[in-house]
């Protein structure tokens, strides 16, 4: 009765209007998602990969692109999380939890894009059972499973102090927290030590996990083709790991800033900037390697290297590459993050951090498609490859999945810690 | 139809004929200057071992006795020897080699042709290409025709990256695919530096050749019956496997067979007298990308 008066009373409030917002964003988001299934209903399980414009030539597409851009969020925000756990760095901590919850969600986002990808998901399980100690792919298989029951393991403890006290509540995040929790009543000094411990470990295990295991593996999988003279190079893991780190560090920033903007929190200013000056030093150190990548790729007069290269930066889709690898992923943010006037403002940052999110896509996709489209033997033809509309509508709904499942995430779990709140509140009162 | 028959012989009437003709088989062993009786015992024996009801090693243990004894030095058989045998068929088999002569080749396409009726493949998918290069401008120029098989490097790159093991090396030097156990996750597509490996994304010329889709060819030995949406190969990697059906059989490649300017030849390429192996050696040969240090079994005559 008493909440029903409340919202009666909250009729024409900022309160309502936050939850007409979020009605908003579910709704839609729930639309994509839907959109989405029945499109990997109808294209991936009724017709298979013949639903896709991927042919003999252009074998991996956009899902592939988008496989690796997922895991290089997800490897860039647990990189950025293990500052907090590893090195303890607790000026961060506020965003170490989100990262974490960011890493599981975008792994497994990932981890369906590849599976999207896969033809026989009836074979699938062939790929744990029979390893091959020589395929990059059967490794990363392997790591990615470890990684992600670390990860969850990872933001398990480190949330275990807020457990308890949401538990305390009766709703049924109380009621969750408390099956969480196996029913413990109080938390101990000792357990936080005990935690803090842990979490330290398991942030430096996580460190070489998350760097040769997941993104540099994953760019090997791409680096140890000899077929593809352009992605062939030592260099092109370590590309995959620095861009992952610009990735998800800018996802990092998205995230907090957009969540206090939502719920009308301050918003810790020194932090911000601070995680902008980390993400225009990482996005320095990206150029430094793409440039000496393109360098050493032009200088070896390859054939097929030069062809690749050509078809990135002057064919009919190198618009993907001035504009969203050269600009939104490296120079404009990079400006925005050196100007004195826009590296102070949360929203300049929010701005360079959206632009790098969208920006890595168009990375992403040069890194897979470009190099395919090259014939490998001269008299072979040029392929062509864009994403076809179920492809695109496929892609969106497991984005939108992606979105829900942090969403729910944020909604179940105290992933905002709930000290650094109060104290937050209180020093704005 | 009954009135005919009674004038045709019947089954019976053949053996009594047969009886006629066939001579005493008693009266001719008695010719030969070797024991009859041996013989007769050990070809009754020899069928017990056909059927398995006896072991071969029992057979020569009962027999090599008296067959020294008859034969003296001519006879040179024993159970020791046959385990040898199998040995050496598991160690040194054929090491299968292709050489395709480009001065030869007309780029007719008959074997991209004859390959896709060999191994049925379905559309936009050739195991076999003749790709064509035109060099310089009318009328100083020159065509190359390079028919592309799979190379079945003796190094390959598919394997080293397949995941699940699923495409291997064989003994005798094909590179294999075990469609039943491929994900279909594409990378040996992608790895595999010569094109050489397709995708079967479940086309099907059901529509333009009606019972397209009631035989697949036996690749790799097995018979898979009826292609059908969904089944293996579907959705799987697939490729050219030196028509490893056709060699079981003891044929050549469909290409081989079929090249109208007889471009192609194909053989074992550990034998050094054999054809293939003396052409291999000869100072026109060269191999696709050998920078790469693939060593691919095909070698092509410049």
């Amino acid at each position: 009765m008493n909440t029903k008066a409340n919202l009666v009373n909250n009729m024409l409030t900022p309160e309502h209007k936050k939850g007409k917002l979020e009605k908003i964003y579910w709704i839609s988001l729930f639309i994509v998602f839907g959109v989405g299934v029945y499109s990997i209903i109808t294209g991936y399980f009724m017709q298979g990969m013949e639903s896709t414009y991927l042919s003999n030539i252009v074998p991996w597409g956009g899902w592939i692109a988008f496989y690796i851009y997922f895991i290089g969020l997800s490897a860039g925000s647990f990189l950025l999380s293990t500052l907090v756990y590893g090195f303890g760095m607790e000026k961060f901590e506020k965003i170490g939890r989100a990262a974490l919850l960011s890493a599981i969600v975008c792994m497994i986002t990932g981890i369906l894009f590849v599976f999207l990808d896969i033809g026989r998901p009836d074979h699938v399980m062939n790929a744990v059972i029979y390893w091959n100690v020589t395929s990059t792919m059967s490794w990363e298989i392997h790591f990615y499973i470890v990684y992600l029951i670390l990860l969850v393991v990872e933001l398990y403890f480190s949330m275990r102090n807020d457990l308890v006290k949401v538990a305390k509540s009766n709703n049924f995040k109380g009621k969750l927290s408390r099956f969480l929790i196996f029913n413990k009543q109080e938390y101990t000094d000792i357990d936080k030590g005990k935690d803090k411990k842990r979490l330290k470990i398991m942030g430096i295990i996580g460190i070489p996990l998350a760097i040769f295991g997941v993104h540099g593996g994953t760019g090997s999988i791409f680096a140890v083709l000899k077929a593809q003279p352009y992605l062939n190079s030592a260099l092109f893991p370590l590309i995959f790991i620095i861009s992952a780190l610009v990735s998800g560090t800018a996802l990092s920033i998205a995230i907090y800033v957009i969540k206090c903007k939502v719920k009308k929190q301050q918003a810790d200013h020194s932090m911000i900037r601070s995680l902008g000056s980390m993400l225009a030093l990482f996005i320095g150190i990206e150029i430094i390697m793409v440039w000496y990548e393109f360098l050493v790729g032009f200088y070896g007069l390859e054939h097929e290297e030069l062809g690749t290269l050509q078809l990135i930066m002057g064919s009919p889709y190198s618009w993907s590459f001035w504009l969203f690898q050269m600009g939104f992923a490296l120079l404009f943010p990079l400006i925005l993050l050196v100007i004195k006037k826009t590296r102070e403002s949360i929203n300049w940052i929010l701005g360079a951090s959206v632009m790098v999110l969208i920006g890595v896509v168009g990375v992403r996709f040069n890194m897979v498609i470009p190099t395919l489209i090259m014939p490998k033997i001269d008299g072979m033809p040029y392929g062509n490859y864009y994403m076809n509309l179920s492809e695109w509508l496929t892609s969106f709904g497991v984005i939108a999945m992606c979105l829900i499942l942090y969403t729910i995430g944020e909604k179940l779990f105290p992933i905002d810690e709930l000290d650094s709140h109060e104290k937050g509140v209180s020093k704005h009162e | 139809m009954a009135i005919h028959s009674k004038s045709h012989l019947q089954p019976e009437d053949y053996s009594k004929l047969a009886d006629q003709f066939v001579p005493n088989s008693d009266k001719v062993l008695a010719t030969s200057p070797y024991d009859s009786e041996l013989g007769k015992n050990m070809a009754r024996d020899a069928r017990k071992v056909i059927n398995g009801k006896l072991k071969i090693e029992d057979f020569h243990r009962v027999y090599s006795a008296s067959l020294i004894k008859e034969f003296g030095d001519q006879y040179a058989s024993g159970p020791s020897e046959t385990s040898q045998n199998s040995s050496t068929s598991a160690g040194t088999g054929p090491k299968w080699g292709m050489v395709i002569d480009l001065k030869k080749c007309v780029g007719c396409d008959t074997c991209t042709v004859s390959c896709k009726a060999e191994n049925r493949t379905p559309p936009g998918m050739s195991y076999n290409v003749v790709l064509e290069t035109i060099k310089g401008d009318y009328p100083n120029f020159s065509i190359t025709n390079l028919p592309k098989p799979c190379m079945q490097c003796d190094n390959p790159p598919c394997v080293q990256v397949c995941p699940t093991r699923a495409t291997y090396k064989m003994e005798n030097g094909i590179v294999i695919i075990d469609n039943d156990r491929c994900i279909g996750c594409r990378y040996c597509m992608v790895a595999c530096p010569y094109g050489s490996r397709s995708y079967d994304f479940g086309n099907s010329y059901e529509q333009e050749m009606i019972g397209y889709n009631d035989v697949t060819s036996p690749e790799y030995g097995i018979e898979r019956g009826k292609r059908k949406k969904g089944d293996v190969p579907e959705e799987t990697v697939r490729k050219c496997s030196f028509c490893y059906h056709r060699l079981q059989r003891g044929e050549e490649p469909a290409c081989v067979e079929t090249c109208i300017g007889d471009a192609r030849y194909f053989g074992d390429m550990s034998d050094p007298n054999s054809v293939v192996s003396k052409l291999a050696a000869s100072p026109r040969a060269f191999r696709l990308k050998e920078e790469l240090g693939t060593k691919p079994r095909v070698v092509y005559l410049r």
